[in-house]
């Protein structure tokens, strides 16, 4: 699969999952894959831990402490591309 | 006394500073305690009689919370100017010269210039951030319905320091037996027994609580707006109460941005940028750094791990070199949309986000005679710049 098609299928999924686990209003409009998860209070700290989980089990890979202090992963497009480069042994 | 020695968890290196402070809200059985970094034990000094098993898995279970903070424990230092100074007993000298006076467990009565110097930092407060942001002054009443409390996830957070009000109840045989017995054996904290009512209210722990239920329901124009107060809190810290450091009751200036993320996020950092600046100008010996609440529940490592990943907390620590520590004296904070969602706070049709930045007077007071003593001549060429016109001003009116 083409990097950037895994990429977007991660974002897909991430959106879905977050869309339906943090309710999020339809037709958000300020709910894209570059906001800021956190300072736009889409998901709060206990939310971020089920993220993580969700990401780790969904995508099989792991999230350290360390990955979580290293890597930027405050946005969708933030995710997914950690993702991706774990997936692909780049990280 | 009994005594008992536990094993300090390596996983908890970075978590001491929050367990010394923890430790004193273990049970009413600890005297003391002391921890020993080197050996890495925690050894407590216990009331005769106290069931040491059940101590042990007290502190078992206080280790826990810090022992796998779920997010790591991030460190920024965003401005290191830690300077070489000579250890100075502030509190001694303020003692000396009158300047303070302890009128009960963690209450002070400051006077002459450690008074001026806290009245100075809330000017400068005036003069560089309610005039930068164009904060409208809000007046709050120094105690909050536990119900906020409730609603602002406080009792979830630091339920340890929560000193709540109580009043006689309206029984006018309780208020008469309480009245003579006053009258004929004189005050004792045992007359309250039996006699008080269910309290409903606490003296307010932070400054910024009002502003939100102030704005309950309101829709805000955008970006938003922000706000300054200046409240006396309360937090009760057993045995942690230090005179001037950390008090039951001072002092608290905050300014307070409710709005839109992005107003709300920008002007936090002006804020961020404008404290380093003044902590250049007076030359303090200081950090500004991430930093994280002594959240007092078991979910510490989730919170202030979170806390700390996303700098939803800063602090500009400043050295204390008699104690060779540095205490907190500014404290930049966001909340994301908790308030608003809490409040229903509302701008462009969604709920605001909401920051605060605030002083603690008396810890000023106390960590700049620390650092520069008790002559004005010496003091920094900023910081007596603005000490002695200020001064002269006050003087003139």
């Amino acid at each position: 699969m083409p990097a950037d098609m895994e990429v977007d299928d991660i974002k897909q999924q991430l959106h879905e999952y977050i869309t339906r686990r943090f309710k999020v209003a339809p037709g958000d409009a300020d709910f894209t894959d570059d906001v800021h998860l956190f300072d736009y209070g889409y998901v709060d700290s206990f939310g971020a831990v089920e993220l993580a989980e969700f990401v780790q089990d969904r995508f099989a890979v792991a999230v350290t402490q360390t990955d979580l202090m290293a890597y930027p992963m405050n946005t969708i497009t933030e995710i997914a591309t950690f993702v991706s480069l774990r997936k692909r042994g780049d990280l | 006394m009994a005594t008992m020695t536990v094993d300090l968890d390596q996983n908890t290196n970075d978590a001491v500073a929050q367990i010394r402070y923890a430790l004193t809200f273990l049970s009413e059985d600890v005297v003391s305690y002391d921890i020993d970094e080197v050996e890495q034990k925690i050894h407590i000094d216990l009331r005769p009689g106290a069931d040491i098993e059940e101590m042990e898995a007290r502190v078992d279970r206080l280790l826990r919370r810090y022992s796998n903070p779920e997010f790591g424990m991030k460190s920024v230092v965003a401005l290191d100017q830690r300077r070489e100074l000579p250890a100075i007993d502030a509190w001694a000298g303020m003692l000396e010269r009158r300047w303070a006076t302890p009128v009960g467990e963690g209450h002070v009565v400051l006077r002459g210039p450690a008074a001026q110097l806290l009245a100075l930092v809330d000017h400068k407060v005036q003069t560089m951030f309610v005039k930068e942001f164009h904060a409208e002054l809000e007046i709050f009443p120094s105690t909050i319905k536990s119900e906020t409390l409730h609603r602002c996830n406080h009792f979830t957070s630091f339920p340890e320091h929560v000193d709540f009000v109580a009043h006689l109840r309206q029984d006018l045989d309780v208020l008469s037996g309480f009245a003579d017995a006053c009258r004929t054996g004189g005050w004792t904290p045992a007359l309250h027994d039996g006699r008080m009512a269910a309290n409903d209210f606490a003296v307010s722990p932070s400054c910024c609580y009002h502003a939100y239920e102030g704005m309950e329901g309101w829709t805000l124009d955008k970006p938003g707006r922000s706000i300054t107060a200046v409240l006396a809190c309360h937090r009760y810290e057993g045995a942690n109460h230090t005179y001037l450091s950390r008090m039951r009751a001072f002092t608290m200036r905050e300014v307070i941005w409710v709005g839109q993320p992005a107003y709300v996020i920008r002007s936090r950092a002006r804020a961020d940028e404008l404290i380093q600046e003044w902590a250049r100008d007076w030359e303090l010996s200081c950090t500004f750094e991430t930093a994280n609440d002594m959240f007092f529940t078991d979910d510490f490592a989730v919170k202030a791990s979170f806390q700390r990943q996303q700098e939803a907390k800063r602090e500009l620590r400043m050295d204390v070199p008699s104690e060779q520590q540095a205490i907190s004296v500014f404290s930049s904070n966001f909340h994301s949309n908790t308030f608003g969602k809490a409040f229903d706070i509302k701008v462009d049709g969604k709920p605001a986000a909401s920051a605060c930045v605030g002083w603690g007077g008396e810890r000023w007071v106390y960590a700049l005679i620390s650092q520069f003593g008790f002559d004005v001549d010496k003091w920094p060429t900023g910081l007596k710049r603005d000490y002695e016109k200020f001064t002269a001003e006050e003087s003139a009116r």
